[in-house]
């Protein structure tokens, strides 16, 4: 009789928790067994716990109040908290008024006082963490996660044609599979690729963020930490640990890495183009006119620089700056000899 | 952490200084000619572009002939060591002037004695 008597506090508990101000109502529609009454229980506590911060900011006879409720959900569960006493021993003050409350809910009611008083003042600490918890940040809200989700449904074509997928493995008069049965797994498949694709593209940006996952930033830590010059220890420290650590190769494998490494062996697939970096088009290296803009434009040295520049166009082993560089020799060579050439 | 630390003074170490490989380094050449012979290919090196330059003006039939003559004054100037026809293939191990094949760089009686120890790769002894 006196767990009947309980269970009805309780529904008057969880009815007032969930709304402070009209408490009756509830009473009358939460009519049903005793395990309902403790789903409803259960998941009333869970509201509090998101709506605690709410509640913390009422005065202290709306806290005696959620007291009293406390108090009566635990007696529904008197076998359960038995390992809260633990959290007794936890040194976080609790407000003195709560703390009172407490004590004299606990000397109204007829069962064991002290151990409901442990007990009450062990869930309030509970509480308290939990809303600092929040207050922080750092709880997942699990209906927000919920929320989002979705329940993806098969269209009854698509199980339909899966299940015929699997059925279907028809034999022809050979004895060979036929082609369709795989054509429409591969596109059911296909299908499926591209919902799950599509409600990727479609969830991954919207909605609240759930602060589940902390942002890793450690580049700054690494940026700051560079030193102008390594000191003669550090060099020898480097050089002494990369002495230790390299093994003498075990196999011709590991020989032929280290070779790689050390640049004896050449890196396979051969590229032709190793060490070479001409960044320069084909039409720098063939119309080099332009470079012969400092010599005259008749004479025999005209006639010859063109040749040389003929010659040079066709010289695929010569970067583009020592063609230049070549014939700024000719230039600086020709200028050096002009007076020589005004005899002439 | 200590780690990268590691890895980055390690490689500002091997820019600083040479890593240690532990491989048998060439100290000495083999006798003096030898070192002459060092000492003439990298001079032709170095004065290999200027050589090129002007010889190309001098072995010319457009260029004024008084222009050509200065060119070869300017040339036969050049110090002697820079010429390329000063040097002479050597055997690597031995020295020896002649008898170098120079596919190996080798003289024949060196070249013999590690083919007949099939250290040679791709070497044998032909009989037909």
């Amino acid at each position: 009789t006196s767990s009947v008597l309980s269970k009805d506090k309780d529904t008057s508990a969880a009815s007032k928790e969930s709304t402070p101000e009209g408490a009756a109502k509830r009473q009358e529609e939460r009519a049903g067994t005793p395990k309902q009454h403790l789903l409803d229980i259960i998941g009333n506590m869970k509201v509090e716990v998101s709506y605690r911060k709410k509640l913390q900011q009422l005065k202290a006879s709306e806290s005696k109040k959620q007291a009293m409720n406390e108090l009566e959900g635990l007696d529904s569960e008197g076998s359960v908290p038995q390992g809260i006493t633990e959290d007794t021993q936890r040194g976080k003050p609790l407000n003195p008024e709560l703390v009172k409350a407490a004590s004299a809910v606990a000397s109204s009611l007829p069962h064991n006082k002290k151990q409901t008083v442990s007990d009450l003042l062990a869930q309030l600490r509970r509480h308290e963490e939990t809303t600092d918890k929040q207050k922080k940040g750092g709880t997942v809200n699990i209906r927000n996660v919920i929320s989002e989700m979705t329940v993806k449904r098969q269209s009854p074509a698509q199980r339909g044609a899966r299940i015929s997928g699997r059925i279907s493995l028809q034999l022809d008069e050979d004895g060979r599979r036929t082609r369709p049965a795989r054509s429409s797994a591969q596109s059911v498949l296909r299908n499926t690729k591209y919902r799950f694709s599509f409600l990727v593209y479609r969830s991954l940006k919207v909605g609240k963020r759930l602060n589940i996952f902390t942002k890793a930033s450690t580049e700054p830590e690494h940026a700051l930490k560079t030193v102008s010059s390594p000191t003669i220890w550090d060099l020898e420290f480097a050089k002494e640990v990369a002495a230790v650590t390299a093994q003498p190769p075990r196999n011709g494998f590991e020989e032929m890495i280290q070779w790689t490494k050390e640049g004896i062996l050449w890196e396979f697939p051969i590229d032709n183009e190793v060490g070479m970096e001409d960044d320069a088009e084909f039409h720098e290296h063939i119309f080099l006119e332009k470079h012969l803009e400092g010599f005259p434009k008749e004479g025999p040295i005209r006639h010859f620089m063109e040749l040389v520049i003929c010659g040079l166009s066709k010289n695929p082993y010569l970067s583009v700056k020592q063609k230049v560089e070549h014939i700024e020799w000719f230039q600086k060579y020709f200028e050096e000899k002009k007076e020589l050439l005004q005899e002439i | 952490m200590a780690a990268a630390a590691l890895c980055w003074a390690l490689r500002a170490a091997r820019q600083v200084l040479p890593s240690p490989c532990p491989r048998q380094v060439r100290s000495y050449y083999v006798d003096w000619r030898m070192l002459r012979d060092v000492k003439r290919r990298k001079m032709a090196y170095e004065h290999a572009d200027e050589r090129l330059r002007i010889n190309a003006i001098r072995k010319n039939s457009i260029l004024p002939k008084e222009l050509q003559e200065v060119a070869d004054k300017e040339i036969a100037a050049l110090p002697r060591d820079s010429c390329p026809t000063r040097i002479r293939n050597r055997c690597v191990l031995t020295s020896r002037p002649r008898g170098v094949k120079r596919r190996w760089r080798l003289s024949r009686i060196v070249f013999r004695h590690f083919a007949d120890h099939a250290q040679m790769s791709g070497v044998q002894r032909s009989m037909w």
